[in-house]
């Protein structure tokens, strides 16, 4: 693979990659489309006779593409599907100018061919050899899952980082006037399953890092309240229900606390709580909004955004010393901090002649830079490997829908979860 | 402007001779952290709105409500991204204000927000908004303690909205425990 690829260029707000094999920090982007892996995925040989196998190159492919870091190559001309390095012909594809060619061929095995196997590689063309290749056996009805954890694999091997293609994704769908549900779904809107029905509104889902639970604000009980929901058993426990509104749930890194916001006080105050309920304490108390509490990766600060200064902007706080720094600057006001895996990026809204954007800030040179154009884009998150990101957007119909969009700007791709309005959405945790 | 509603607050306190705030410091942000209730469970718990001082309205105060045209008007607006009191408004707190105090009520003050910007923000803005009629109330008579807020932020408000017509949804609603 091409060393040059990986290496730093001169762009101001980006941090630089390191050729280790530790997590990919950063990806620079230069010239636009220079800087995507073009890579082609063939359709897999189905010796196995199930229809739905037909589409894992599908799946693979999207996911790819989503990521904003290859280019998938258009191969509807192309008759030849090779399904491994023997049967390549490595000059028609260098000709595509695709760097890297996915194949593979799925058998039925087990007891009366119940189970799958699909036995896939990755084919580096111009180097004319096989860089990866892989058994995966399961049921024929996890074809999706199989070939997210393809694409996982072939994103790993090829920048570095951990891909994100098995996890999923938390939104708050508003079905009917008094119909609201909270959703878990795969991380591409597949397999959407309700985990909390309501009449009233539901926002700031939260997964905890440990991936067990889901915090989440509601308003059944008419006025926001915190609860904690156990994601295998379904069971939840009142987080909070203090005088006054009760919101923004922030898991802190261990899983062990959150940040929360309460009014108790009249205006809306940042206070973190363990998870159990007990031990709450409060971070600052001033004349002004505090709220959007967002934790630093290292559990040291919390990022929440204010309306000291005049205008709502994001400031942190230590959580030993209570010392408060602002750290936005631009724009009219700025909204819904949190920050990436790495700690590096911080991600927020921007709104600028009354347009709200997601944006992002290196916290080591401040430079700021807008992924997206608004005006009424909402709910920013990472994705849980800090190089996408998730969103809710209105388009003409000005029904909220969500959709990512890749950290390098490259790539704004709509999730289809159906057509009703979406209130805010999050992105999970990567599973062990 | 909202500096000089606080004078007058500041002023009305001072000579209605009765106060539960410390006029050096009327958002209690020197007072002892309080001793909060924390109700963990599964939903058992007991709505805590209206269970502040002041009293229910019973029946004939319903019925004084029901009747009183100029208590028809709960709603005090606001501007963008404003948590100020119009003077526009004054009659509507005030209205609200002396029915309070005949009937010793128990009040909540919901504050709403129009639905740009993030739900979490916004409910932190209608709650600054219902504060800030809170304190209106309070400025003339009313006893703090009979008044909760509550935000609903942009979740009641229309998500379509555009323009003038996003005015309605930046709003404080006064409502009384008992109706």
């Amino acid at each position: 693979m091409k060393q040059s690829f990986w290496k730093c260029f001169f762009l101001i707000w980006l941090v630089c990659i390191s050729n280790a094999s530790h997590a990919l920090e950063v990806i620079e982007i230069l010239g636009g489309k220079a800087s995507q892996i073009p890579v082609a995925v063939i359709p897999f040989k189905d010796n196995n006779a199930q229809k739905s196998m037909q589409l894992m190159h599908e799946v693979i492919t999207n996911d790819l593409n989503r990521s904003g870091l290859f280019s998938s190559i258009d191969i509807s001309g192309v008759s030849d599907y090779p399904i491994d390095e023997r049967e390549v012909n490595f000059s028609n594809w260098a000709a595509l100018q695709s760097q890297f060619i996915v194949v593979g061929k799925i058998d039925a095995i087990g007891r009366s061919n119940s189970q799958m196997q699909v036995t896939w590689s990755l084919i580096d063309i111009y180097k004319e050899k096989t860089v990866l290749s892989v058994a995966i056996k399961g049921q024929p009805s996890q074809y999706r899952v199989i070939a997210h954890r393809i694409a996982d694999t072939i994103y790993e091997k090829l920048t570095g980082s951990k891909g994100v293609f098995d996890t999923n994704i938390a939104f708050v769908k508003k079905l009917g006037k008094e119909k609201y549900s909270l959703f878990i779904a795969d991380y591409d809107g597949h397999n959407p399953r309700a985990i909390v029905n309501s009449r009233y509104s539901i926002i700031s889902p939260r997964w905890s890092p440990n991936g067990k639970k889901i915090a989440y604000v509601s308003f059944e009980k008419k006025k926001p309240v915190i609860y904690v929901q156990d994601i295998e058993t379904g069971k939840r426990t009142l987080l909070a229900n203090f005088r006054g509104n009760n919101s923004a749930p922030a898991w802190s890194p261990d899983s062990k606390k959150l940040a929360i916001v309460l009014t108790y006080s009249a205006n809306s105050q940042i206070y973190t709580i363990d998870a159990d309920g007990k031990n709450i304490k409060q971070l600052m108390r001033t004349r002004s909004i505090n709220t959007e509490p967002a934790w630093s990766p290292n559990g040291k600060e919390i990022y929440f955004s204010s309306d000291r200064a005049g205008s709502a902007q994001i400031y942190k706080v230590d959580v030993d010393t209570n010392e408060v720094v602002r750290v936005t600057f631009e724009g009219n006001n700025n909204v819904s901090p949190s920050l990436s895996p790495d700690g590096k990026l911080l991600l927020f809204l921007n709104q600028d002649n009354g347009s709200y954007r997601v944006a992002i800030q290196n916290l080591l040179s401040n430079q700021m830079l807008k992924l997206t154009n608004g005006p009424d884009d909402e709910s920013p998150i990472f994705s849980p490997n800090g190089h996408m990101v998730l969103f809710t957007y209105k388009d003409y119909g000005k029904v909220s829908k969500i959709g990512t969009v890749s950290i390098n700007g490259l790539k704004m791709t709509p999730i289809d979860v159906g057509s009703e309005t979406i209130l805010e959405s999050t992105w999970g945790p990567l599973s062990d | 402007m909202k500096n000089s509603l606080l004078l007058a607050s500041l002023l009305a306190v001072l000579a209605a001779g009765c106060s539960t705030t410390d006029i050096n410091d009327p958002m209690g942000l020197n007072a002892p952290f309080p001793e909060l209730e924390s109700r963990t469970g599964d939903g058992s718990e007991v709505d805590l709105i209206g269970s502040s001082q002041g009293k229910e309205l019973n029946q004939s105060a319903l019925d004084e409500l029901a009747a009183a045209a100029e208590l028809a008007d709960r709603s005090v607006y606001f501007d963008y991204d404003s948590f100020a009191i119009k003077s526009d408004f004054e009659g509507v707190i005030s209205n609200h204000a002396t029915f309070i105090n005949k009937h010793d009520a128990a009040v909540v003050v919901y504050g709403n927000a129009d639905y740009r910007g993030s739900h979490e923000y916004n409910l932190a803005l209608g709650q600054k908004r219902a504060v800030a009629v809170k304190q209106a109330l309070e400025a003339l008579g009313v006893n703090g303690s009979a008044i909760e807020t509550i935000s609903f932020g942009e979740e009641h408000a229309n998500q379509t909205c555009t323009g003038s017509t996003c005015g309605q949804d930046r709003r404080a609603d006064i409502g009384y425990v008992g109706e």
